[in-house]
């Protein structure tokens, strides 16, 4: 599939899912809503860490930062230039940070940016009780529901096209040559630390933006529920589960993945946690790949089958 | 006086606790390149033996230690057979078998954290034990405090010990040095990485073990204590033990400090700009030469 098609294509389905507050239930919309926002995180996620295979454990981070732009400045400024503000101080966060520990590898990696949700949630809860006098802060006059509906898909396509164009371009490429060997593309000329720094700012942009786009959905924000890890977590499991180096892989498992969990997760909470840390050994153990790893062997089974057919098909006209 | 010396030992019996999360990690680490973020859940169980020991069959936690210290080691055995083996033996890298692990561990740690929830609730649980106070110089502490210090560092000392003058802490060390050179000279992984794998939770549980004799448990404990214990791992350098020790010390002694001078809540803040500023200083570690 080439670049163009993809990108219609994705833009056809943004259009038809547009239709949906108009044409759905609001518990079937609020459930959509949770998918595309998983789709739009998980996408981005993968855009940078797939790519690079610096594996980043900050989403709940970033999502967080992007709630709080919107907790703090809703009350002054539209809905519409909230979320790319929030998108923005994720980003701008995410350069400051890469810009110190990006030249980092492995563990250290992922195990500094595992802690900066912790980090940053500790310092808002810090400067919220020592400066604001409170713990949370509620949210009044939000926005009505389709318009948080169609802000996420917006921004869950946005990503989709932006990662898209990106595996394209040379930019993509640079990403992904750092992931195979970064001394290599070092040596053939890639600027990797801009390059890292970049990426990783981009992808924390529409954690960011996403972020300020879903935290009017909670009229109460405070640090613990929105630099919640298990939305990290969440992200990292269903972009492994899809496959990190593809786009489509992540989609796909985003969709059944935020349908388990609204089902799941509030009849069964631990039980829940616990398949899905099952899961997630099994799958890293098994099938370090993810599930798009699969597609490459189930198209090469059925070609040697076709091939096999057309060979006794020809063998039998023959004889 | 007696105040500073109150405030460096409260320092020093936390860090003992770290101390001791951190060598167990660090082995692992070290000698298999495991990145086990769901050490501290093992931790976590530890506490909850202990905790189960004392109410339910009224045993003292002290005797009961040794007890942590083997089901602990069995469950690690078992863990590592069915975890890490298979990752150590098909990833082509060394930083794949870490990003593996690290996935994997991860997984663990929600299964083990929730079904801790699942078996024993969110409430905090405790129990009192030598809470009586005792007064040195001047300062004043309560005993179980000064009993979990002496057996924090005892158990430091006592690996220490065995790492530095046994054949099995030398066959540790050389794989920690050279793989390859130490299966050269008949060094059998098979045997060597499940064992210290073991040890590295025991370790945990042991202090899961002390810590409940001190403080309210809760399954969510461990995994403070995994970041810290890896902070303390950057601080003393990866694979030193001596390192992580002292690194521990030396963490407790800051927080303490940082505590009392400007909030407790500014608590991991304090721990994180420390890591943040030695990952970037120093990223051998404090005591790299």
């Amino acid at each position: 599939m080439t670049l163009r098609n993809a990108v219609v294509m994705t833009l056809a389905a943004g259009i038809v899912l547009a239709a949906a507050p108009w044409a759905l239930s609001a518990f079937a919309l609020s459930l959509l809503l949770t998918c595309l926002m998983y789709a739009g995180l998980t996408v981005s996620w993968a855009m940078f860490s797939g790519a690079t295979n610096y594996l980043s454990l900050a989403t709940a981070a970033f999502f967080g930062i992007g709630a709080y732009v919107t907790a703090w400045g809703l009350a002054t400024l539209p809905y519409a230039v909230v979320v790319p503000l929030g998108g923005l101080a994720a980003a701008a966060f995410a350069a400051l940070i890469g810009a110190a520990i990006l030249h980092l590898r492995g563990a250290y990696f992922a195990v500094l940016t595992f802690g900066l949700g912790e980090l940053v949630r500790h310092a808002i809860t810090y400067s919220e009780k020592s400066y604001a006098h409170t713990v949370g802060r509620v949210l009044t006059d939000v926005p009505e529901a389709p318009t948080v509906y169609l802000t996420v898909l917006f921004l869950a396509a946005a990503a989709i096209v932006t990662c898209l164009a990106v595996r394209a371009s040379r930019f993509g490429l640079a990403l992904a040559g750092i992931g195979a060997d970064e001394e290599r593309a070092q040596t053939l000329g890639v600027n990797t630390r801009r390059t890292k720094i970049a990426g990783f700012a981009l992808s924390a942009f529409f954690a960011g933006a996403l972020g300020a786009a879903m935290a009017v959905r909670w009229t109460y924000i405070e640090p613990n529920s929105v630099f919640n890890p298990f939305i990290g977590f969440q992200t990292v499991l269903i972009a492994m589960v899809g496959g990190a180096h593809t786009v489509i892989g992540p989609l796909a498992s985003s969709i059944v993945f935020s349908l388990l969990t609204e089902f799941l997760r509030l009849q069964f909470p631990y039980l829940f946690l616990i398949l899905l840390g099952l899961l997630l050994i099994v799958l890293v153990l098994y099938l370090p790949g993810g599930i798009a790893s699969l597609w490459p062997i189930a198209r090469a089974r059925i070609g040697a089958l076709g091939a096999r057919l057309a060979k006794l098909e020809s063998g039998g006209a023959r004889g | 006086m007696g105040f500073w010396l109150e405030l460096v030992a409260s320092g020093l019996i936390t860090g003992g606790i770290y101390a001791v999360v951190a060598i167990g990690l660090n082995l692992q680490y070290g000698l298999m390149r495991i990145m086990n973020i769901s050490h501290g859940e093992f931790l976590m169980l530890g506490a909850y033996f202990t905790w189960l020991a004392h109410t339910v069959l009224k045993v003292n936690p002290l005797v009961f230690l040794p007890v942590v210290a083997v089901a602990l080691f069995l469950i690690g055995l078992g863990v590592y057979r069915l975890c890490f083996r298979r990752i150590s033996r098909t990833s082509p890298s060394v930083e794949i078998i870490e990003a593996r692990s690290l996935l994997v561990s991860f997984g663990l740690m929600f299964l083990v954290q929730n079904a801790a929830y699942l078996a024993w609730g969110a409430d905090l649980r405790g129990y009192s034990f030598l809470d009586e106070p005792v007064e040195i110089a001047g300062a004043r502490f309560t005993a179980n405090r000064l009993v979990v210090l002496g057996f924090a560092v005892a158990a430091s000392l006592a690996l220490l010990a065995v790492l530095r003058f046994t054949l099995v802490g030398k066959a540790v060390r050389a794989m920690m040095q050279s793989p390859t050179g130490a299966q050269l000279v008949g060094i059998d992984t098979a045997v060597l990485h499940p064992t210290v794998f073991g040890v590295g939770l025991a370790l945990a549980g042991v202090a899961g073990a002390l810590l409940s004799m001190v403080y309210e448990i809760s399954p969510a404990m461990g995994e403070p204590y995994t970041v810290t214990a890896l902070i303390v791992i950057t601080l003393g350098g990866l694979g030193s033990t001596l390192g992580a020790l002292l690194g521990g010390f030396l963490l407790g002694v800051v927080e303490a400090f940082g505590m009392h001078f400007t909030s407790p809540s500014l608590k991991m803040l304090l721990s994180y700009g420390v890591f943040i500023l030695v990952l970037l200083a120093r990223p051998k570690g404090l005591f790299a030469r």
